[in-house]
């Protein structure tokens, strides 16, 4: 019998978002899986046939409105209907803030041995053996899950997305499952966009420069902004420029802010105190520039430029848009 | 308004790690105990909301092992929470959130809740799990990542800000709820040398875990790996910025293959 792998999907601007299309590689990577996916939300339908071209051929759809403002709780009876009726051994899931909480309920309400964060997945005999970063990067653990059913929330970016196939998915709504009228209660009210720096968001982008206090004052932020844009990269700031208000919170990265785990980090003036630095340590590569030969940040970093950011920053994005031709 | 805030115990983020023995865990052993940096947000809130609801009341309760769970909770009722529960964790099934999930959900049904309180996550392992699994088997709807809670006592309903990838969310819910909190955005109060010292005499209630369930899949640590020391930035030498940038964009390019 070929195991079932089910795919939690997240819909960002109507479609599959670009964490949904990793879980999907990593649920390929089982052997001998059958895969079948599961969106919720308006347009869940039109989304849901984009999972045939990542190679899942079977998908249920929950296209409600109802769904975008509710609690994700809301969602979780027919979730839970599809896990009954599938039984699938791994249910997988793109690890973003609503992926991790909604598998932490589907955990409950369906069984599971679950692993969030996580950057590596292994078939074992009756589960997966997975590692995860945990103290924020300063340590790796190893666990094994298993029994009837395990699930994993993978970190953002730990795994590439999977290759697109030509392909069809046969998009069906799951069986009817009452909700509970206390999830329906809650309502969320507004939702404003993640202020744009005219990039990625942070968490999705696949190269992040961030400022920090050497920047020296808010019309300064401009060198990080031209650095960021010339490489396609998101914006990002330490807490001691949050905090001045020189960029809103949102653009924090570190313990009390967001944490990043790009391709590559570039700090720029930041002295690398210990909350910035569990923000970003698991990013691949991270180049520090700073004008403090002895500045803690250098000593995470894989390279380091010691100067002057005022004319390091404005000489690199120039060589940076010269050889991409911009 | 009955609050219940949830509380774990974890090794001080200027602590030196060390694996155990085996190497499959961390060893408890090395570490100072200090409630996690998000819990520490949960307690504050409630107190806020203590303060601000006439007649309310602070259960504060955590899964954990000795040495470090009591002391937590006789930090939160230094720092003004009414009541502490312990629940006693078996030292070998505190890192497995189904059973801090379900031991605290056991602790929890049969006594008032109107509000559930959290971290979003812990600050050690970082899962993530407890806050939802939990209101899962209380019944509850529940929010992660939420900062800016208040109660609006015209309406009845909490009213929120939720952060997450898509952006900002702003969310009015009614009771009864569970909330996971971000961290430190509500810069929690120190408690004052009284009230640690009465603090030591505190009851706090022992409660026994609930036995595992006979189908409960397993969770179990294999290894606890510390990284290699990293060796320090590789340094650009360089006599002009110009060189600094076309050195370093060649290294990204060719070394680091970061970019094409």
């Amino acid at each position: 019998m070929t195991p079932t792998v089910l795919v939690i999907g997240e819909l960002h601007d109507g479609r599959l978002a670009g964490v949904t299309a990793e879980a999907i590689g990593v649920a390929r990577s089982l052997p001998g899986a059958s895969l079948v996916g599961f969106v919720a939300g308006t347009g869940a339908k039109a989304a849901a046939n984009e999972f045939g071209k990542y190679g899942v051929a079977r998908a249920y759809a929950l296209d409600d409105p109802r769904f975008d403002s509710a609690p994700l709780a809301a969602r979780v009876p027919a979730l839970k209907k599809v896990v009954d009726r599938e039984s699938p051994a791994v249910v997988v899931v793109g690890g973003t803030t609503n992926g991790r909480e909604l598998l932490a309920r589907l955990a409950s309400a369906a069984n599971l041995a679950v692993a969030t964060g996580v950057t590596e997945v292994t078939p074992v005999a009756g589960g997966l053996r997975i590692r995860r970063p945990v103290f924020g990067g300063r340590a790796t653990e190893t666990r094994q899950l298993t029994g009837a059913r395990v699930g994993v929330a993978t970190r953002p970016h730990a795994f590439p997305p999977a290759p697109e196939t030509p392909g069809h998915c046969a998009v069906e709504s799951p069986p009817n499952a009452e909700v509970p009228a206390a999830f329906l209660g809650a309502q969320r009210v507004t939702l404003s966009a993640a202020p744009s720096t005219g990039g990625p968001s942070l968490s999705d982008a696949t190269i992040v420069v961030s400022g920090g206090r050497g920047v020296r004052s808010p019309e300064n932020f401009h060198l990080i902004e031209e650095l960021a844009a010339s490489l396609g990269a998101a914006v990002g700031a330490s807490r001691a420029v949050t905090d001045a208000g020189w960029r809103p919170t949102s653009f924090q990265v570190g313990q009390t802010g967001r944490a990043v785990s790009p391709q590559l980090y570039i700090a720029v003036g930041i002295s690398g105190a210990i909350q910035h630095i569990v923000g970003m340590i698991s990013s691949r590569v991270i180049v520090a520039i700073n004008s403090d030969a002895s500045a803690p940040i250098f000593r995470v970093a894989d390279y380091g430029v010691v100067g002057d950011l005022f004319q390091i920053v404005p000489a690199l994005t120039a060589e940076i848009r010269k050889v991409r031709g911009l | 308004m009955e609050i219940v805030v949830c509380i774990k115990p974890v090794p001080d983020a200027e602590t030196r790690l060390r694996a155990s023995a085996d190497g499959t865990t961390l060893d408890p052993e090395s570490v100072k105990f200090v409630v996690a940096g998000y819990d520490e947000s949960a307690v504050e809130q409630a107190l806020l909301l203590k303060e601000s609801v006439p007649g309310s009341k602070v259960h504060v309760i955590s899964y954990g092992p000795a040495p470090g769970t009591e002391e937590v909770l006789r930090q939160a009722i230094a720092l003004g929470c009414d009541q502490a529960s312990w629940i006693e964790a078996p030292s070998e099934s505190i890192s497995d959130p189904a059973a801090t999930t379900r031991a605290l959900a056991a602790a929890i049904g049969p006594i008032p809740h109107d509000l559930v309180l959290c971290g979003k996550q812990a600050g050690d392992d970082e899962s993530g799990l407890v806050g939802g699994g939990l209101a899962e088997l209380l019944g509850l709807p529940d929010f992660g990542c939420v900062v800016d809670l208040r109660w609006e006592a015209g309406t009845s309903r909490f009213r929120f800000q939720r952060a997450t990838e898509a952006g900002q969310e702003t969310w009015e819910a009614p009771t009864p709820l569970l909330v996971g909190l971000q961290q430190a955005w509500n810069d929690p109060r120190t408690a004052k040398l009284p009230a640690i010292l009465r603090s030591r005499k505190a009851t706090i209630t022992k409660i026994a875990p609930p036995a595992p369930p006979v189908d409960a899949p397993k969770n179990l640590a294999e290894r606890f790996e510390l990284p290699a020391p990293r060796t320090g930035a590789k340094m650009i030498d360089y006599k002009t910025p110009e060189e600094a940038a076309q050195k370093l964009v060649k290294i990204l390019r060719e070394e680091a293959k970061v970019f094409p």
